[in-house]
Formats: structure tokens, sequence, C-alpha cells
């Protein structure tokens, strides 16, 4: 007699693959952890509403500016902002610039490559032209660099992108917040059906780009380019900063030559579900920005839970990073399910074989991720 | 006005017992921390009043007490004793800050601390033999009580060796200043006539062999020094900064009053052995440091290399290397004080000294970084970063000993500079790095408890930046132990014209000097 019991070979991560399939998330569904995700997601979504603002400014109304002093003032630039600016009591920017230029650097998607495309240099051309109109000086150099300006405008269309992605991303956080606040959401599977169905609804909602230049509208991204939400942003942005992130920590140094960093990109496990949240707060270490512009925005729910911990909200940025690890493995499970190639709670053998294989594959990438450290 | 400097401790030592057993801990340290405030705003009183140009005891009192016995209340002032007085009693302050909040046995306990205190003051102002005996042991009772009690795991074996050997110390102190006192026919134990006496050197340095073997075992010196890593480590972090900022001063604070002060013709003999000593004392101490794995361990053999260049300035007997010798007493004391008040709090917070398992803990957020920054500092002053307390004392032992003992000075410059390798270990280890899961949960550092550290830091910068405020209270007086001011002027005047010169800090030259003169 032949045996119909499938031979599985157990995944160290076969808890979460079992979880996944039985319509659970990655993160444990516990009264602590939907306060801790929903709350953390109200004040990112407010803080990516401000980053969404500024990178789509920047790409429109400083592009190809070779010196943007107020790039951060979104056009308003007075005394009082700017000493706001300077005693640091501001949102930083920075965090946003730094996640667009992981996600160029990195690649992948649509996106990276529609600005590979000769369309796309064409119009770049055009608009780096009107740009300089006049300018002999800075033809000229276009003319003798062909691909300094052109690497800049492509630099405007992640600027651009980005701040779309975000702007879509801001508002299910925010919505995600009022429902949960309206008592509709009260556990972690919901929150994830709410991101998904959130990418679900703007999953082709085009990403296009355009400037406007002596009152004319140059397009970079067009509409007819086909680029799209999800597959040409959202995925490249789950990619570059949730998983590959860049090896810059700040407390760790790492010698390429040694080879401590992978040599290829598609390698790299710095991103955000793999970071520390414990040296939060040192030097050079980018999510500490981010930590400090959701701690303006802490919902009082949150902020109490944080208060009742040893150290009150002494340690906050820590705290926050644990916690914005947490809904970060939510918004990875709505992306999971989201791109699954079957319904992960299937019944047919075939289809869960093929989902089986798709999801060992997420979990080969999480074995050195924070996921258990989350789940404890 | 200086019986309120030991009496008011001793009044508070037996207030505290007599207050209600019921009266739980927190209540008992903030009465005797108000009792503590007393002799210390007393002291910056005194401070005020005291004129530090002359080189004469002021404040002086005397009581007549046994006069068959030659034992009187003879208590003074002068620019020796008063830095010391001041480090007395504002650790006793901090020390008491410092101390545990639900401390069991309250009322023993800061009635004892009260006594070392008392005993310390008392030592200092002595100006009579015999009392300052009397309070040199003194402390050694309350001190044995607050290890054996209040202290570590090995609390009972501490607590013996300490008293071993400090009784030992005690017996062979007491033989020489009763040798002194004999065989120079004074009829009593005041200072100031032994001052002139007029012994055969070979009787002279049998009486300060004797004594320097007992101040040895107090400071402590190598090989005399096995009973202080001992205590300090079984004790609990306010008596550790009783034990280094104050009681091994007494041994330092010795051989300046004592062994240079009444025996300086045996000591210019014994001088270059004592900075061969010091020498040795300081790389023993550095080295033994550097494989330390406890934190208290590494500051109390780093005590033991830095109280041995108070032995080296001593032993140089120039006015410039005395006056350094002072000013290193003062430095040990606030740098020992602040390193033992933090090595306290990460054992607080982390319960662990361990520097094999301590890391990161200058976490911005889940460490100690407040306290992480202030033992750096700490460090740096005991390395002698310019700037700091510890810069100016290493540089006057060194400027004041080098033309005199070259080589000796030489070796204790590598024990300073093996002072980096042994505390920059430490910090490396304890507070750089990732912050180790297990401590990532510790409580946080409250500003009540930074505040001794921050006004021991700020000392160490205010002297440092400033060491006019504390040289200008002892230049005179440790000058005068070796010149007689009427030579002073003279002296001073060619030490401007010829600095560095090596003859002008050799005792035998100063003295032809003043044949000449005379």
């Amino acid at each position: 007699m032949v045996s119909t019991k499938r031979k599985s070979t157990q995944h160290p991560l076969e808890e979460y693959i079992q979880r996944l399939e039985t319509g659970k998330a990655l993160l444990k569904d516990t009264p602590e952890n939907i306060v801790e995700v929903v709350g953390i997601l109200k004040s990112y979504g407010v803080v990516l509403d401000a980053y969404s603002r500024n990178l789509i400014y920047i790409s429109e109304k400083q592009f190809l500016v070779l010196f943007p002093f107020f790039k951060y003032f979104n056009g308003e630039v007075n005394p009082q902002k700017l000493l706001r600016y300077w005693w640091h009591d501001r949102i930083n920017y920075e965090y946003a610039e730094y996640c667009m230029k992981a996600m160029f650097w990195h690649g992948g998607g649509g996106l990276d490559k529609y600005l590979d495309t000769d369309e796309f240099k064409e119009l770049a051309d055009r608009a780096i032209r009107a740009r300089w109109k006049g300018n002999f000086i800075m033809l000229g150099l276009h003319k003798a660099f062909p691909e300094f300006l052109l690497e800049h405008t492509r630099q405007m269309s992640y600027y651009s992108g980005l701040g779309q992605f975000w702007r879509v991303m801001a508002d299910i956080f925010l919505s995600l917040s009022d429902r949960y606040d309206r008592g509709e959401i009260q556990s972690i599977p919901q929150v994830v059906q709410h991101i998904l169905d959130g990418l679900v609804t703007d999953a082709a909602k085009p990403i296009t780009y355009s400037v406007k230049l002596a009152g004319k509208v140059y397009d970079l991204l067009p509409k007819s380019a086909g680029l799209t939400f999800l597959m040409d942003t959202g995925v490249p942005y789950v990619e570059a900063i949730f998983f590959r992130g860049t090896p810059f920590l700040g407390t760790v140094s790492y010698n390429a030559q040694e080879y401590q960093i992978p040599f290829d990109q598609a390698m790299f496990n710095y991103g955000a579900l793999y970071a520390d949240p414990l040296p939060i707060g040192g030097s050079g270490i980018p999510p500490t920005l981010l930590m400090q512009d959701m701690r303006h925005y802490l919902p009082d729910y949150l902020r109490k839970v944080y208060q009742s911990k040893i150290r009150k909200e002494d340690d906050v940025r820590v705290q926050i990073c644990q916690s914005f690890q947490k809904s970060m493995f939510c918004v990875t499970t709505a992306t999971i399910q989201g791109l699954a190639p079957h319904p992960l709670d299937t019944k047919d053998p075939e289809e869960k074989d093929v989902n089986r294989a798709y999801l060992k594959g997420w979990m080969n990438r999480f074995l050195t991720s924070r996921l258990l450290e989350v789940n404890r | 006005m200086l019986s309120a400097l030991i009496w008011i401790p001793i009044a508070g030592a037996i207030l505290m017992g007599l207050l209600p057993a019921s009266w739980e801990s927190r209540r008992c340290r903030k009465i005797a921390l108000a009792i503590a405030f007393i002799p210390f705003i007393w002291t910056l009183w005194l401070g005020i009043q005291f004129n530090t140009l002359q080189t004469h005891l002021q404040f002086v009192e005397y009581i007549h007490w046994i006069d068959w016995l030659g034992l009187n209340y003879h208590l003074g002032v002068d620019g020796l004793s008063f830095p010391l007085i001041f480090l007395n009693s504002f650790l006793t302050v901090i020390a008491i800050w410092i101390s545990d909040r639900s401390k069991e046995r309250p009322r023993f306990y800061y009635s004892m601390i009260l006594l070392l205190s008392a005993g310390a003051a008392g030592a200092f102002l002595a100006q009579d033999l015999l009392l300052f005996f009397l309070f040199y042991e003194l402390e050694i009772i309350p001190l044995y009580f607050l290890i054996a009690i209040w202290g570590g795991e090995r609390r009972g074996y501490a607590a013996m060796k300490f008293l071993i050997y400090t009784a030992l110390s005690g017996i062979l102190v007491l033989a020489s200043f009763l040798g002194l006192v004999w065989f120079s026919g004074a009829t009593t134990f005041d200072y100031e006539p032994l001052r002139n006496q007029n012994l055969p050197i070979e009787l002279q340095l049998a009486l300060l062999g004797m004594l320097l073997v007992g101040l040895f075992i107090k400071i402590p010196i190598f090989p005399f020094h096995t009973w202080l890593p001992d205590a300090h480590v079984e004790a609990s972090t306010p008596i550790s900064v009783l034990l280094a900022g104050v009681l091994l001063k007494l041994g330092t604070y010795g051989l300046l009053r004592f062994g240079v002060g009444f025996f300086l013709d045996a000591w210019v003999i014994l001088a270059p052995w004592l900075a061969i000593l010091a020498a040795i004392s300081a790389l023993y101490g550095a080295f033994t440091a550097i494989a330390q794995t406890d934190m208290k361990k590494v500051v109390a053999y780093s005590s033991i290399a830095h109280m041995a260049y108070i032995l080296l300035a001593a032993a140089a007997t120039t006015p410039l290397s005395l006056m350094a010798a002072e000013f290193q007493m003062v430095s040990h004391g606030l740098i020992s004080a602040l390193l033992f008040t933090l090595v306290g709090v990460v054992y607080k917070k982390t319960g662990t000294r361990d520097v094999k398992v301590l890391r990161g803990l200058l976490n911005p957020e889940r460490g100690l970084p407040l306290t992480g920054s202030l033992m750096i500092l700490g460090v740096m002053a005991s390395a002698g970063i310019p700037g700091m307390v510890g810069f100016i004392a290493e540089f006057l032992v060194f400027r004041g000993a080098f033309p005199i003992f070259t080589i000796p000075t030489v070796l204790c410059i590598i024990g300073t500079g093996l002072t980096a390798v042994y505390f920059l270990l430490m910090i490396n280890r304890v507070f750089f790095g990732r912050l180790s899961e297990q401590f990532s949960q510790i409580p946080p550092v409250a500003f009540r408890e930074h505040l001794p550290s921050l006004a021991l830091t700020a000392l160490i910068f205010i002297f440092g930046i400033q060491p006019a405020w504390v040289v200008r209270w002892s230049e005179a007086q440790t000058t005068a132990l070796i010149i007689s001011p009427a030579l002073q002027s003279t002296i001073i005047i060619e030490q401007k014209e010829a600095t560095g010169n090596r003859q002008l800090g050799n005792k035998q030259a100063i003295k032809q000097q003043a044949t000449d003169i005379s």
C-alpha cells in the first residue's frame, strides 16, 4: 500500500507556516499586541502623511535644485519655522530620504525597470533641458556628463514614487486607527485584514510623476508606463526597507573586504524586520529618527502601556521600535497573504503544496529576523 | 570650633542610637544626613576663616587632660590637615546620601558612619600623638562593624582581615610614638616640641621604620596591601567611598605629618628606598588592576597604584613634591569616591560588577548612559587627562619627584599610563558594545542617585581647572615641613629663578643654605 501522507521536512519556523495556513498572522494575537500595533500604526500614519507630503513636494518643487537648502520646509520658509528647525522641534524628513535612497539603491519592481528605459531617458532629457533652459553652463555640463542629471531625475522619480506609496499607506493606517477607536478592530488578524484590504483596493492605483516647468507640464512617469501602487512601489518598498535595508547601523562596523557584508545585495538582511531595537537612540542609526518622530503622536492608550513598563517613557524610542517591529510583521503578513499564489487557507492539496513552497521561501528569510523575539 | 567637627558626629551617632527602633530606614537616613551636613557646613565656614598664608596652627583648642601621661586634648588645623578635613566632611555627606534607603539596622549603621567620620576628623585635627592614636584606632571599630554587618558574602573574612592588619598598624604607630617621646625626653605628646627632637640617627631610623610599616599597612603600600581589595569588595558602596576617600588618607597624612615632620633626617636617608617602593607599588597596583574582572577590584587596585604616587612625592621631600602629595590626596579622594560611587550604581542596578558579564551599559535608552558618561570622566581624571584634578595632581607629583628620583618617577609615569589601560579595558567591556539582553530591563537611575556623582565630578573639574583653590590651602604648610618660615621667601625666589634645579629639592642642600644664611 502506498502511503498518501505527504512527507514534509520540518521547517524551523514551521509553527509560523501553520499559523499563516490557518489564517493567523505572524504576530501573536494578544490584547497588548493589538494595542501596541494599532497605536503605533496611528502615530506612524501621521508621520507617513508628513513624509509623503514632503517627498512629493521635493519631487515637484525642488526638481533639480542643486542646493535644496529648504527642501524640508515644504515651501514655507519663515524665521519661526527656521528656529523650530534648528531647535529640532520638527519631523525628521531625513528618514524619508533614507528610505527613498534604500529603495533607489536596491531597485526592483516596475519603477526601477522603467527608469532604465529609453522612453524615460527621453522624457527626463526633455525635463532637464526645460529646467536649465537658457543656462548654457548647465546644459553644457549635461551634454558632457549626460548621466549626472539623468540620475538625479531618477532619484526625483523615487521621491515621488515613495511619496505616493506612503500617501496610500498613511491613509490605511489612520483609517485602521479610526476603526479601532470605533471598536471595529479587536484582533491582530483583523488588523492584517484591514491592511490587506487597503493594499488590494489600491493595488492598481497608477503611479505617475510630472513636473511643471515654466508653466508647462513634463511627464516623467506617465500613466502609459503602467506603473501601479502595489507591484511597482509596494513590493520593492517591502523588499528594500523591511528586508534588505542598508548595512550602516551605527553601532556595528562592517568590513566589506572581509566579506562581512554579503556580496549580493539580495542577500542583505539589515531591514526593519531584522533591526535590533536596543541600540535605538545611538548615533548613526536611521530608525532612531523615525522613532523620534512617532514619539510625538502616540495615542494616550499606547502611552499608558509604555508608562507601565520599568523605565516608563525613558526608553520610549526602544519601546516604539519594538511595537513598530510588531506592526511591520502585520504589514508583512498582509503582503504575504496578498502575494500568495493561492488563498492560504485553501483545501486543495496541490494549491497547498504550492503555497507551502511559497511560505517556506518567506520563512527562510525570516530565520534571522526578529520574528521569534516579537512573539516572545 | 574644631571640636564641633568631632563632637557633632559623635553626638549624632549617640542620637541615632536613641531613635525609636520602629523608625524606618528612610527617616534615619534623613536624620543622619542632616547631622552630617552640620560638620560639612562648619568646615566650609572654617575654610572662609582660614588664613592660608599662615604656617602655624589655627583655631587651636587646648585642654589639659591627663597630665601625668602627657596626653592633652589639643586640636588645631593647618594647611596639611584642612583639605583632608574638607574631604572627610564632604565624603561623609556623600556616603550617607548614597546609602541604601532600605538599609537594615539603620540606626546602628548611621551611628557607625558618623563615628567613623568623627574618628577621621579627630585624627586630622589632633596635635597630640596619643590623641591622634586614639582617633586613629577609634575609626577601626565602626569600620569593622560596617564591613562585618553590611558587607558582601565574605564580609566576615574581610572585616577580620581589616581588623588584624589595621590593629597591627596601630601597634606599630603607637610603638613609634612612644619611642619618640620617651627617647627624646619630652614630657608631653604634643607635636610641636617633638618636631625639634634630636635623636641619634640610628634610633630615628628604627622609629621611622616602625612608623612607616604601620602607615604602609594603612595606605596601603605593596606588600602590606592585601586587606584592602577584600575590604573594598566586601564593603558596601558608601563604606568604600569613605575607605578610599578618607581613611586611607590617614596613612599618607601620617607620612607627611610624622614621617617628614618628625624624622626628617632619617626620612631623607630612607627616601630613595621609599621612592623605589612607591614605584613597585604603583606598577603592582596597575598590573594587578589589569587582571581584575570585578569593577570594584579594578578601582581598589587602582587606589593602591595612585596612593603610591603620594609616597613617591613625599619621598622626594621638596616643597613642590610635598604640596603634590597633599594635592594627590585630595585628587585621589575625589576620584576614587566618584569611581566607587558609580560602581555602586552599576551594581545596584544590574546586580553584578563582573566585567565579563556586563556589556553595553552606555545604551542611551535602556542602559545607564549618565552613569557611564560620568564613569568615563572619572576614569579620564584618574588617568590624568588635562582639565581634571588628576592631571594636576600627577603632574605636580612627577614634576616634584623627577629631579630627585628620576627612575622611580619614570616607573610611576608608566604606572599612570597603565591606568588608561586597565580602566579602558573595563570601560570598553562594561559600557560599550550592544547592551546585553539580560540587562535590557534594568531600572533607571534617579537624579538623586546621580547627584553625589555629579557633585564629585564638578569638583574634579573645578580643581582641575583652578588648582590654586586647593594648592593655596597647603602650599605654605607643606613648605614649612622642611623649611623654616624665615627661609621660605628666599627659597621661593630661588625657585622661580631656577625651576627644576635638582639641588633645590634636596633637603641637604636646603639645610646647607639654612646654615649659610644663619
